[in-house]
């Protein structure tokens, strides 16, 4: 009752507000005419024989009006049309008799002048009518008329813009007040609008225009976009480059990726600390880094290729080298999701097979293997979609060869032709998707990893001392190849003019700062910003999607979580077609940037609290309810010191992510807020190798610094996690 | 720390969920209608999954009732969020802040409140000297043992002088020992505050030797409402007859009440006769009588209302527990003063007689 009655009174507050401004609006534009109408008319010529090129200069002199003029009155001797716009000219002779233009003739013989009532269509647009009195010399009776039409499409649609505006104003107290009061938890309430709020218009809005711009061709809907794409050979080429890229890339990653976590998991191997930690190196290097370094070994002007080997036909462009640097950079995510999947599998169950009498080979065909071939199979679909969505490597390294994403982005940037990119954006997550499926709907029903129950933290060597020592070799080879590109980076640094001039130097590093230093600081800023903000907002979303039920929490999780999916190319274009007009104009501002981080950057956050706040007794949270805290002193006070961990590695992956990211952002940046992955990007194309070499290494060592910083953070937060939960 | 006691009641109170998964309803609390006076202490007792702490969540305001008004110092509180309403809960798993040690536990509500720094120092010295903890004030909780959290858990709750304590099973997690200690320590402490308690527990030992009236609950609906001698000697029902002591149950024929009250009842073609009935009882109909192992007593073969072989005698030093195996099941029979006595030895045939004047008549379930 209080509720229906607060609106009311806000409603009709507002329909009062607002009457109030449009009527201001409508008098002072009233004004403006009638202003206009007497300057007009006052410069009517004397001589009635410039009349008619006094009015066809009118039509010239003031665009968006038109004018038509007439000496004396009707009723007068000698009444007659002087001419002017036809159209007027046909509604003045429909018109004449009406009774509002009866009454504006009268007060235009009083020398007033007389705005008509309606707006008539005339010419096809919505028209402001006015009469303005032309008078003699002595100024007290008219000579004349004119009749002045002007555009008022523009007013009609500001008068519009009010009506939304009030009806938005109106819709935001009503649910604002109402959460208010029908919800016990006001505070939930307004976290769960806010968060709706924001996913719509920065996930769903988006992509909605980004589709609905393939499906529109001049306002109707058709098809034509999609029949081009799916009717032109390259573009099907590309399609097939990308998915042939992934296939190669998975491949070879989970092999090695498996090589790896075996050797960590099931051989006594030592170094497994430092092999772990290089091999992760690759996951959160920068993008360009390694691609930059394998151009700088294997490029046509390469240390290795020219300068070792001087091969003449070998180019590293294409395929080949871009397999190899998806493979270095993409392993890692196999080795990580392997090496979890070989910890979980009880090596009980192999020492049984051995006590069986079954030898180490026959233990693992049999044993391991097939109960690692789910957990191998969902590590190939995971670096597949990651090789797919992979953007910044192509770039610098495809050559001649096409892949969709870098092809959208030519599509764009190139081409202008912003239908095809987000098109071929779309196209990509076809693949995507359908890995996504086969992984819900296969991997997970055929894995048995879960049954078995807890890891067995005793170590049995499934290795002969043979194998052992060839996958030992395959392991230190493979990561001192991987400290080798890191090596050449920063040797890049170091190198006056890399394949050609090898003397060291120390210039680039004055230059690529000095040039990078914007962009440099501008990425910092932007990422600073987004890093609280995302990681606030993605512990907001655990607690509601973990502790919370409220009509619409599936769609809410799986609209945070949806750019995790989609590849940053698609991203992008779907940002600046829906950013590039009103109401959110924000293209070439830093606010779509860091929107955009904080929104791709959601996903990790939220499935990280989620994950942490999954094992704590919600007790806790209760008790400090019951003691009189609310739920923003609970998030305060209990929920974010307990989740601590998940807080921080939350936000240090979203500053590390946003200082590196590509995809997206290169459709985002503009000249005040440049990015410098970019940057990096420009030095490389333009062979300033040495210059792209330091801020890659730059960059390297923020992203360190930043780990390193979570690390200790982390760390002092420690104990806490083995008293969190004492149920 | 002296507190206004204040009711609590319950106006036809039910709560139904939804099962996530198969979208089913459950009727988790049913009906529930009832008053717990100022300064009472009452336990919900009944088996697992009967509703008692979603009873108590509702009362503490974690769970909104699906249906029904919730009462406490006569003002309705039943949307009033938990932080809305002077209650304070002690959890089954304590729910301690395990960033906080035991003095910033024990203030955290009192933080919550504003008070001054000084005012929260001395009343959180004297809760933790409530419950015997002054010396580890200090101490993160991960480091304190079950009945130390649990002692932590009761203060941190008193501290803020709610109106009403709830407790949701507060001893389980405890050996048996420290248990017995803690429930006097619980009532000691609630009765010198006189605060108006509610108490849930499946354990019935606990509920008798702790409460001034026991609620008992069966699959969301309250069986029965009364002291513990109440409950435990006039049980109105079969399942709380057998829910809150051992009993034996003899299905009989109710036929009428002589002028005494006394039932008259055909058991097996025999006559018995029993000194009291359970209102639910109607002459004419099929009945139940019960007795309690002590109203019971071992007769020579063929004597009694029942016949039985001796199964296993236990011996427990000022009575012994002999189970006998007769018709209507396994008969449990205390006999007092073992020493004083020659009884039947295991295998052995034997009789069963009851103390008419003890025994009940309840109605068939
Ligand atoms: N959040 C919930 N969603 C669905 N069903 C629930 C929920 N909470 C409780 N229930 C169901 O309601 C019924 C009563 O649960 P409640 O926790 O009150 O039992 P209880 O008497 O406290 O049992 P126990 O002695 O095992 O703690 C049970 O069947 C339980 O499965
Ligand atoms: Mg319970």
């Amino acid at each position: 009752m209080l509720f229906v009655m607060a609106c009311l009174i806000f409603l009709a507050a507002d329909l009062w507000m607002f009457s109030t401004v449009r009527n201001s609006f409508d008098k002072t534009m009233v004004q403006n005419i009638k202003t206009l109408a007497v300057a007009i008319a006052h410069s009517a010529p004397e001589d009635p024989g410039d009349i008619e090129g006094w009015v066809s200069g009118l039509a010239d002199t003031y665009k968006g009006y038109s004018f038509y003029y007439m000496l004396g009155l009707p009723w007068e001797d000698g009444f007659r049309e002087a001419g002017g716009d036809e159209e007027l000219k046909k509604y003045w002779s429909e018109k004449q008799d009406a009774p509002d233009m009866l009454e504006a003739l009268d007060s235009v013989s009083y020398l007033e002048s007389y705005i008509l009532k309606d707006k008539p269509r005339i010419g096809g647009l919505a028209r402001n009518v006015v009469l303005a009195p032309v008078p003699n010399e002595a100024g007290d009776t008219a000579v004349g008329f004119v009749i002045i039409a002007s555009d008022a499409s523009r007013t009609s649609s500001f008068a519009r813009l009010l009506n939304a505006l009030m009806l938005i104003a109106f819709a935001i107290f009503s649910l604002g007040f109402g959460v208010a009061t029908f919800s016990r938890d006001p505070i939930t309430g307004y976290a769960i609008l806010v968060l709706f709020a924001i996913v719509v218009a920065f996930v769903a809005f988006p992509l909605f225009e980004a589709v609905r711009l393939t499906l529109m061709r001049e306002g109707k809907f058709s098809l034509s976009v999609w029949k081009a794409i799916l009717g032109n050979t390259q573009y099907l080429k590309a399609l097939w480059g990308s998915v042939q890229l992934g296939m190669h890339t998975a491949t070879f990653s989970t092999f090695i990726g498996f090589v790896f976590a075996f050797a960590v998991a099931r051989t006594s191997m030592k170094g497994k600390k430092i092999v772990t930690a290089l091999a992760t190196m690759p996951v959160i290097s920068p993008p360009f880094s390694l691609t930059l370094s394998i151009i700088l070994l294997f490029g046509n002007n390469g240390l290795i290729t020219k300068r070792l080997l001087n091969l003449q036909n070998f180019t590293i462009y294409g395929l080949g080298g871009l397999t190899a640097v998806q493979t270095i950079s993409m392993f890692p995510i196999a080795f990580l999701t392997l090496q979890g999947v070989l910890h979980a599998i009880d090596s009980t169950l192999e020492d049984a097979s051995m006590d069986l009498n079954a030898s180490r080979w026959q233990t693992f065909a049999r044993v391991t293997l097939p109960l690692a071939l789910p957990g191998i199979f969902s590590s190939w679909l995971l670096v597949f979609t990651n090789s797919l969505a992979d953007f910044a490597n192509p770039l610098l390294l495809s050559g001649s060869y096409r892949v969709l994403s870098v092809e959208s982005y030519i599509e764009v940037t190139g081409m202008n032709r912003l239908a095809n990119g987000a098109a071929l954006s779309i196209l990509l997550l076809l693949p995507t998707l359908t890995a996504f499926f086969v992984q819900r709907s296969w991997v997970s029903k055929k894995s048995f990893v879960v049954v078995t129950g807890k890891p067995s933290t005793r170590l049995s060597d499934l290795a002969n001392p043979a194998t052992r020592r060839i996958i030992e070799g395959f392991v230190v080879l493979t990561s001192i190849f991987i400290v080798a590109l890191y090596g050449t980076i920063v040797a890049g640094c170091f190198v006056k003019n890399w394949g050609f001039d090898y003397t060291f130097t120390l210039a680039n590093f004055s230059e690529a700062l000095t040039r990078g230093k914007a962009a440099l600081l501008s990425t910092i800023t932007l990422a600073g910003i987004a890093t609280p903000i995302a990681g606030i907002l993605a512990m907001v979303a655990a607690v509601l999607v973990v502790r919370k039920n409220f009509p619409g929490k599936r769609i809410l999780e799986g609209l945070i979580m949806t750019p995790f999916a989609i590849p940053g190319t698609l991203v992008g274009i779907s940002y600046i077609l829906a950013f590039n007009k009103p109401p959110l104009l924000l293209v070439g501002t830093g606010a779509i940037l860091v929107i955009n981080y904080v929104i791709r950057e959601l996903p990790v956050g939220l499935e990280g609290g989620v994950a942490t706040l999954r094992q704590i007794d919600p007790s806790i949270e209760e008790a400090a309810a019951d003691l009189g805290a609310d739920q923003a002193t609970i998030f305060r006070t209990v929920i974010l010191p307990l989740i601590r961990p998940a807080f921080i590695s939350s936000m240090s992956y979203t500053f590390v992510r946003s200082m590196t990211a590509v995809s997206a952002i290169i459709f985002l940046i503009s000249a005040r807020w440049y990015h410098i992955t970019i940057q990096i990007y420009n030095f490389s194309e333009n062979i300033r190798f040495g210059l792209a070499s330091v801020l890659s290494t730059t960059l390297i060592f923020i992203v360190l610094l930043v780990f390193g910083l979570m690390r200790i953070l982390i760390r002092q937060s420690e104990h806490l996690e083995k008293t969190v939960s004492t149920r | 720390m002296a507190m206004q006691s204040v009711p609590v009641r319950l106006e036809m109170v039910s709560k139904t969920f939804r099962d996530p998964k198969t979208k089913a309803e459950v009727h988790a609390v049913r009906d529930a209608d009832f008053e717990i006076r100022p300064g009472e202490l009452v336990t919900l007792l009944g088996p697992s999954g009967c509703g008692k702490t979603t009873t108590l969540r509702m009362i503490g305001g974690f769970e909104l009732p699906t249906k029904g008004k919730i009462l406490i110092g006569g003002n309705d509180v039943t949307y009033l969020p938990p932080n809305g309403r002077q209650t304070a809960t002690v959890f089954q798993s304590y729910g301690l802040f395990p960033h906080l040690n035991v003095r910033d536990n024990v203030a955290y509500g009192l933080k919550i409140r504003k008070l001054p720094a000084q005012e929260i120092d001395q009343r959180v010295m004297r809760a933790l000297g409530l419950v015997g903890l002054s010396e580890l004030a200090s101490r993160s909780p991960g480091r304190l043992s079950g009945g130390q959290q649990q002692r932590v858990a009761l203060a941190r709750s008193l501290v803020v002088e709610p109106q009403v304590l709830l407790l949701d099973e507060p001893l389980s997690n405890l050996d048996a020992l420290l248990r017995e200690q803690m429930r006097v320590e619980i009532r000691r402490i609630q009765k010198s505050l006189g605060i108006t308690a509610i108490y849930v527990t499946h354990d019935r030992i606990e509920a008798m030797s702790l409460s001034d009236r026991v609620i008992v609950m069966k699959n969301g609906y309250i069986k029965q409402i009364g002291s513990p001698s109440e409950i435990y000697e006039r049980p109105n029902s079969v399942f709380v007859a057998g829910f809150v002591g051992k009993v034996a149950f003899f299905p009989v024929d109710f036929e009428a009440q002589d002028e005494k009250g006394f039932c008259l009842c055909v058991l097996s073609g025999k006559k018995v006769k029993a000194g009291h009935k359970a209102e639910g009882a109607i002459p004419g109909s099929k009945a139940v009588i019960m007795a309690r192992p002590e109203s019971l007593r071992l007769l020579p073969s063929g004597e009694g209302i029942a016949e039985g072989i001796v199964s296993t005698k236990v011996y427990l030093g000022s009575s012994m527990e002999v189970f006998v195996t007769t018709s209507y099941g396994e008969i449990l029979v205390q006999v007092d003063d073992p020493a004083e006595k020659r009884i039947a030895d295991e295998g052995e045939k034997v009789g069963i007689g009851f103390n008419e004047a003890l025994v009940r008549v309840l109605p068939q379930d």
